[in-house]
């Protein structure tokens, strides 16, 4: 093979390289069931041993990961076993809170999220599951926090889910009290949050509400967190209000989600509210307490009956060997007065 | 002197290892945003011992793959590896020699350019391309030119490169 000084810039390489070039515009200016088509077909052919590779990598990478959670789990269990079995309860409790797919009533497939080395990672996600596995376009996209996205296109192993990240998306959303309603989209600036647009200007919405999705449209279920409200982005001519939020889920760093395949009914109960984990939180701490304070009163009195039962064993043994005076020993050993006699003679 | 068939043997191998590499070993390295890019690492060894056209094509197929697994913007990473890979192959017949150093800054370079292109043609906004061109893809660079690096000196009988910086 010719070093490189020796190579030459010939014509062919400019015809190749012009054709390429074109072919890439082709692609960018394509209709995007065009492109997707061609996405599908090259991830189900070419790319598909490819792809069956990475998600052999992932499930390794799942596998140590849950290995080690495992392990954890098991030596702070063994750990609690030994004397505290109401916090083993509560962790339990929380390990349930956690687990989002026994709260979800609606039908669902999990996949793992394949991340890209693309600058765009984020913005769409290539997941694992596919046709085969019951997705199809336009399935809500969520992870434990809050919602990913809707699968743009799915084929038959591998589906491409536009995350909340992507300029064309959008929900429909209300406030978590209902007192304002409207849709979220990306912010203009791209800067990675989400905007609570089309809120009437006589509705003021407090920072920190949560915004949930609100069912209308279709696609996404009613009642899955979209974000918080951080604070207003801007008025607009006095009669909306665009408040910024932030975004309840992560599409850059998470790895495994959850397809609603029946996107149908009200899933807000899947996604309990900081306030309602606090409350409940709040209320095994006090179930613990109350716990504790009974064992603590039952302790006390077994104690106290101790105490008073060596006070009382205490009291018995001197009583037992106090010495008997003499005088007294005497009195004891004489007779009967003479009257107590002549009282009892016949 | 190594006849050219072996030569490109040679180079086969290497790509393949790369190819595995990026889709079996990259899941389980740190964060995807700055892990090394093994397929863009072999466009750009490919680029050094090819022609400027060969390696469009090759620029293209690699980025017709990204777009297929990303298609955040279809052909956007098409037009910006086909560029990229033009531009290396062309850029270094001209420009480099063979020297190490200069080989592992050039994929450092062209994986910043190819980040700027994908990011310019799929329209994102000013601020996430400050941050990406600023902050994300000089730490994937950095990254990919280290490991370009490493392949480079494990390979460099292969790939006739000079030691000295």
């Amino acid at each position: 093979m010719a070093s490189a000084s020796e190579r030459s810039y010939t014509r062919r390489d400019t015809v190749l390289f012009v054709v390429c070039f074109g072919l890439s515009l082709f692609g960018l200016f394509a209709p995007p069931s065009w492109s997707q088509g061609i996405s599908a077909g090259l991830r189900e052919t070419v790319l598909r041993p490819l792809v069956w590779l990475q998600v052999r990598a992932e499930e390794g990478k799942t596998s140590r990961v849950r290995l080690r959670a495992i392990t954890e789990q098991r030596d702070s269990a063994s750990y609690l076993a030994q004397g505290l079995p109401s916090l083993l309860a509560e962790n339990e409790r929380l390990r349930q809170l956690l687990s989002l797919s026994h709260r979800l009533s609606t039908r669902y497939v999990a996949a793992e999220v394949l991340h890209q080395a693309q600058a765009t990672d984020g913005r769409t996600l290539l997941l694992s599951a596919g046709s085969e596995d019951g997705v199809a376009a336009f399935d809500p996209v969520v992870a434990p926090e809050g919602l990913i996205g809707v699968v743009l296109n799915a084929a038959e192993r591998s589906s491409i889910v536009m995350t909340w990240a992507h300029p064309e998306f959008r929900v429909s959303a209300f406030t978590v009290n209902g007192n304002a309603a409207g849709v979220v989209a990306p912010s203009a600036g791209g800067d990675g949050v989400l905007e609570f647009r089309g809120v009437p200007y006589r509705d003021s919405v407090p920072v920190g509400t949560l915004v949930l999705s609100s069912g209308l449209g279709g696609v996404y279920p009613k009642g899955i967190p979209v974000g918080t409200v951080t604070g207003v982005a801007r008025e607009q001519l006095g009669w909306e209000r665009v408040y910024r939020l932030l975004p309840a889920a992560n599409p850059g760093s998470v790895a495994h989600v959850l397809i609603l395949v029946t996107s149908s009914g009200d899933v807000a109960h899947a996604f309990p509210s900081d306030s309602a984990l606090a409350a409940q939180r709040r209320d095994s701490l006090e179930r613990i307490r109350l716990a504790d304070s009974v064992a603590q009163a039952a302790r006390e009195a077994r104690e106290r009956r101790a105490d008073s039962l060596a006070a009382l064993r205490r009291d018995t043994t001197r009583v037992a060997r106090r010495p008997v005076p003499v005088d007294s020993a005497r009195k004891a050993a004489a007779p009967p007065p003479p009257a107590a006699v002549k009282d009892s003679t016949p | 002197m190594i006849p050219a068939r072996a030569n490109r043997l040679q180079l086969a191998v290497v790509l393949l290892i790369l190819v595995v590499l990026h889709f079996y070993v990259r899941p389980r390295l740190w964060g995807p945003r700055t892990s090394p890019d093994f397929l863009f690492v072999a466009l750009m060894l490919f680029a050094m011992r090819n022609g400027p056209g060969t390696s469009a094509v090759a620029g293209f197929a690699v980025g017709l793959a990204s777009d297929a697994l990303t298609p955040a913007h279809f052909g956007a990473g098409a037009l910006a590896h086909t560029v990229v890979g033009y531009l290396a192959s062309w850029a270094r017949a001209v420009f480099f020699a063979d020297n190490l150093l200069v080989n592992a800054a050039f994929v450092a370079v062209g994986m910043w350019l190819r980040d700027f292109l994908v990011l310019a043609v799929s329209g994102s906004g000013d601020q996430p391309i400050l941050t990406e061109l600023a902050v994300y893809s000089p730490l994937q660079a950095l990254s990919s030119a280290a490991f370009a690096l490493v392949i480079l000196l494990a390979f460099r009988e292969w790939f006739s490169i000079r030691l000295d910086a």
